[in-house]
């Protein structure tokens, strides 16, 4: 058939439909029927899935012998028939909708198809189903792709594939899913030179990137296209703002505050979603809800990632008819499916970033061209400005960036032994494949060599009676033999890694969710925690599962939950940095800088405005000792490395002990000395020159790798979790990631793993080249120093920060000595 | 009753009427006595673990011999008794590399306080030339275990191991550091693990408990 002639199909189906095609789509249908791989760039909402479905649909009617009519050959494997496209999507709550929107249009094209999900929840019959008898279709995850990986018997099941999608890549893009993407579609395309990829994606500030990375050596090959969608959407965001600025907290970070405001937006909207930024925070505000306004029971719900996915899929359900009249979320709701009865958006606190402050505004009005509303409540009074600045920034087209990850061993040899636990791999072919993905494209030989070392000797020349068991090697067949190994890393496979956590269950088995392993440790039996919304008292842990019953209790501790404070991104920042000093000047065009005038004033009589130009650092004592704060409106991380770089700097000038504190917009030294910062100043604090070196030499760097060490051994195999109902035998192996940090530091420095987690501080910690970026911005700046009696409202909220950085140049046995170190005792 | 370091970062404390002296490779010397205790060595971990595919760096076994080694050398003592935990699991070649060091110290007498992690068979204890001991082991004033005892007699003071003691310390300007520690309490010590590779679990001494910790090469009483 012609390609004319299924371009008319296509089209006419989508006018049986009621609709007419977007140029976008029309462009995608024949770029692919072309044999073009590429990218199509359309936010969620615009017809993106038929963008690439209906071109795959169109192939399948060429291509495909006319299939055998229904009930005959029940179960076999039909000549010709087989997998034909693969859709990737990032997460589960996507795929119900993609699979009925592609099977009905199949159905209608009079394909005799089978369009199949398969994730984490598919039941072991229905995988084996799909085995035995491939669907056209298979709408799966990452993992679950990898997972196929690890059969034996894969590159037959692969053989008839002629396309695979990517959807909303820029998802992916940013994690080290995208590398574990990357190296699945080198082996497809290895095996399948004609296989056609193509990505999905919303806009980001670095498309160009984001195409290279899906393509990998594709992108020499010249045979891609890029399909842009012009979908314009209009954002109103609007403020909360307190009565009176003068009355409103200086720091913190829950918003409860302003709760009472909240609730006519709740009475006006038929449904709303109120986004918080953590899942304590989610909690809160929950159950302080229903505190002041009772009447909202059985209407409002929660739903964030530690709750059980049966009652999350309930709250989402709910929201699709519209029964619930708010649920209060986290980043658990940016994605997925749309909800239409959701009317207002409520975000509390600073969203940290542009574009997921407008993908959270594109959860209400999703019909195209639509206004979505969203409503902004600071948690304190400085974060009004940053709803000035998301605004600018939306008005000015700044989106961020997703870095891709680059160079990710722990992921590669993940991908590795997957290929020695199905069917074995030869390096001669692999080491290309890799070669040419965007990740690895830079690895050495010598680096391939250790990989392989790694996997099949454990990473060292073996001794005499070295007894390393994992990957063997036969006729130059790397492969795994061990049953217990393939079955255990069967259950590793993915690069996702959460704390250690355990299932929280009422007396009668029913799941409620799950939850960090180190909350639960203060609590004892009786004791009562807030989770979900409900009060549950704490009966026994049992294993791996907490026992709860529920209580009547009104108080109760809330969990809370590690991790997850994402930095303030660059393009808000700067963006943030643009309206201070439009504050400076007391052009107060937004109404939240209006509002902020008093508390500016404030500060201006304690101790500074900065302007343009200008650079603030304060300096003053208070009981707790020496403060020294910082203001580069650069986000956390930067701030982060750039006060271990200062207090490294000082400390230079005379033995001196820092702890660290930072947020978003500074960050301060405190020290329990005078802090000789004239005499620092005078010798080039800021600048750029040695940067890598001091950053190396502040201790620091050490200890964010050793964070960041905790998903790579995991990822890289290291982490043994043992497997269902053999946990007893296995405990002789269980460590923690720490344990393999220390002593690959001390024996053996050059560990691929290790110098990851070093490269991985670097780029995506302290952001090495923002932060270059910034010392060199205040570098050009002038440098106020100003010595307030006091605390300033700038000061303040950086100063109650409790999570510290510490960096000292004193011998830790001096400090003990002098007593500056003391007990904690009981 | 403050403590003076000495020589190589020793550090003494009196206790039961007896002084020991804390060695900051984290082992404490009954000097008087010429014995030696060790807890927690958690021998042959590095290959259990690389034996299940866990490719933990084979020279931290070394490194556990060649601290215990340099200690017999250093001290000399006459008897040498492990609080537990000797061997971290099943068989495998780390214990007869343990084995041929022992036979190199053939006038030390070694014993062993049998832990939870030691699950031996008897006959390579015996065949080794280790004297095993399944209960508490009596060496007036002290009662040596592997488990901290919660009854002991009065007249007796409990050396153990098992926890792994580290203790959080902090300072003005909110300074912070963990470190290993020796632990002693009103009727019992516990002594800091000295393997690689093994761990620690933060303890909060009360009033009138001792800690030691260990400060890169010196052991200091905090």
């Amino acid at each position: 058939m012609e390609k004319k002639e299924l371009l008319h199909i296509g089209r006419q189906w989508f006018r049986r439909e009621g609709w007419e095609p977007f140029p976008f789509q029309l462009k995608a249908w024949e770029y692919y029927l072309d044999g073009y791989s590429g990218l199509v760039n359309a936010p969620t909402g615009t017809g993106k899935t038929y963008s690439l479905a209906i071109p795959i649909l169109l192939e399948g009617i060429t291509s495909l012998p006319p299939a055998p009519s229904k009930g005959g050959g029940k179960g076999s494997v039909e000549a010709g028939r087989g997998l034909f496209a693969i859709w990737i999507t990032p997460i589960r709550a996507l795929t119900k909708e993609i699979q009925s929107s592609i099977q009905q249009a199949a159905d209608d094209l009079g394909l005799n198809w089978q369009v199949a999900i398969r994730s984490g929840d598919t039941k072991t019959s229905e995988r084996r189903k799909q085995k035995k008898n491939p669907p056209q279709v298979l709408i799966t995850t990452p993992e679950s792709l990898h997972l196929l990986l690890s059969n034996k018997g894969y590159s037959q099941y692969f053989r008839h594939l002629r396309a695979i999608v990517v959807d909303e890549w820029h998802e992916l893009l940013g994690s080290k899913r995208g590398v574990q993407m990357e190296l699945a579609l080198s082996r497809l395309k290895g095996m399948l030179p004609w296989l056609k990829v193509w990505g999905i994606s919303a806009t980001i500030g670095n498309m160009e990137e984001a195409l290279a990375v899906l393509l990998g050596n594709t992108l020499e090959t010249g045979r891609f296209k890029v399909v842009r969608a012009e979908v314009p959407k209009q954002i109103e965001i609007e403020s909360i703002l307190p009565d009176e600025i003068e009355r409103f907290p200086w720091a913190g970070h829950l918003g409860i505050k302003l709760l009472e405001k909240v609730l006519p937006i709740l009475e006006q909207s038929q449904s709303t979603l109120i986004f918080t930024n953590t899942r304590a925070q989610c909690e809160i505000w929950y159950q302080n809800l229903l505190e002041i306004a009772p009447g909202l029971a059985g209407a409002i719900a929660m739903h964030h990632g530690s709750i059980a996915r049966e009652l999350r899929d309930w709250v989402e359900d709910a929201l699709h008819q519209g029964i619930l009249k708010a649920v209060v979320c986290t980043s658990s709701l940016d994605l997925g499916v749309d909800f239409r009865p959701v009317e207002s958006i409520i975000q509390i606190g600073s969203p940290k970033g542009i574009a997921r402050f407008m993908q959270r505004a594109g959860r209400s009005g999703h019909q195209p061209g639509a206004l979505s509303k969203i409503y902004f409540v600071p948690a304190h009074s400085l974060e009004l400005i940053e709803a000035a600045a998301l605004r600018r920034a939306i008005k000015a087209g700044e989106l961020e960036s997703r870095i891709p990850y680059i160079r990710s061993f722990d992921v590669l040899l993940q991908y590795l032994v997957t290929l020695a636990v199905s069917e074995g791999f030869r390096p001669e072919e692999i080491y290309g494949e890799v070669k040419g993905t965007y990740s690895f494209s830079s690895m050495t030989e010598d680096e391939w060599a250790w990989c392989l070392d790694f996997i099949t000797t454990g990473g060292q020349s073996l001794e005499v009676y070295d007894e390393y068991k994992k990957v063997i090697v036969e006729d130059g067949l790397y492969k795994v033999v061990s049953r217990r190994t393939a079955m255990r890393h069967r259950l590793q496979v993915g690069t996702i890694v959460g704390d250690v956590s355990m299932t929280i269950k009422y007396l009668n088995g029913k799941r409620i969710g799950t939850i960090e392993e180190w909350f639960i440790a203060q609590l004892r039996p009786g004791d009562v925690f807030w989770f979900a919304g409900r009060s549950l008292e704490l009966v026994r842990i049992k294993d791996m599962t907490v026992q709860v019953k529920r209580s009547n209790k009104k108080t109760g501790k809330i969990p809370s939950w590690l991790g997850g404070r994402m930095p303030l991104s660059s393009q808000l920042s700067s963006s943030l940095r643009f309206k201070m000093a439009q504050l400076s000047r007391r052009d107060l065009t937004d109404v939240e800088l209006q509002k902020l005038q008093p508390l500016i004033e404030l500060q201006g009589r304690r101790s500074h405005v900065p302007g343009e130009g200008e650079f603030l650092i304060e300096y003053f004592r208070s009981r707790e000792g020496y403060h020294l704060v910082f203001y580069p409106y650069e986000g956390r991380f930067v701030h982060e490395g750039m006060g271990a770089l200062i207090a490294y700097r000082i400390s230079r000038l005379q033995p001196i002990s820092f702890s660290i504190a930072m947020n978003d917009y500074g960050f301060e030294l405190l020290s329990d000395s005078e802090i000789p910062i004239e005499e620092a100043l005078e010798k080039e604090l800021f600048s750029v020159e040695n940067l890598s070196l001091d950053i190396q030499a502040s201790i620091n760097a050490a200890e964010m790798a050793r964070r960041r060490f905790r998903d790579i051994a995991s990822i890289a195999g290291l982490i043994f979790r043992g497997y269902p109902g053999k946990q007893k035998k296995d405990r002789h192996l269980q460590s923690s990631s720490q344990l393999f940090f220390e002593v690959f530091n001390d024996y053996e420095p050059n560990n691929l793993l290790l110098l990851q987690a070093f490269d991985e501080v670097m780029s995506f910690q302290l952001e090495e080249a923002r932060l270059r970026a910034a010392l060199k911005r205040i570098q050009g700046q002038r440098i106020v120093l100003s010595r307030p009696e006091r605390a300033t409202p700038f000061a303040f909220p950086i100063i109650v920060d409790r999570l510290r950085e510490r960096m000292s140049s004193e011998k830790l046995e001096d400090r003990i000595r002098k007593m500056k170190l003391q007990l904690i005792r009981d | 009753m403050k403590p003076q370091a000495e020589n190589n970062g020793i550090a003494k404390v009196a206790v039961a009427g007896e002084t020991l002296l804390l060695h900051p490779f984290k082992a404490a010397f009954w000097e008087a006595r010429g014995i030696l205790f060790l807890a927690d060595l958690h021998l042959g971990k590095a290959a259990h673990f690389r034996q299940g595919g866990l490719a933990v760096p084979a020279q931290v076994g070394h490194a556990n011999r060649d601290r215990l080694a340099s200690l017999l050398l250093a001290l000399q003592p006459r008897r040498v008794i492990f609080l537990g935990d000797l061997f971290h699991s099943n068989y495998n070649q780390e214990w007869e590399a343990f084995c041929r060091l022992m036979e190199q110290f053939r006038t030390v007498g070694f014993e062993l306080v049998i832990g939870n992690h030691d699950i031996l068979p008897e006959d390579h204890y015996q065949s080794a030339n280790l004297k095993i001991h399944r209960e508490a082991l009596e060496i007036f004033p002290f009662l040596l275990s592997h488990h901290p005892l919660k009854e002991a007699p009065p007249a007796l003071y409990n050396l153990a191991g098992h926890i792994h003691p580290c203790v959080y310390l902090k300072g003005n300007g909110r300074q912070r550091a963990r470190l290993a520690c020796f632990y002693f309490g009103e009727r019992g010590g516990i002594l800091p693990a000295f393997g690689a590779f093994t761990g620690m679990a933060a303890v909060k001494p009360r009033e009138g408990e001792r800690a030691f910790v260990i400060a890169g090469d010196e052991v200091l009483e905090v």
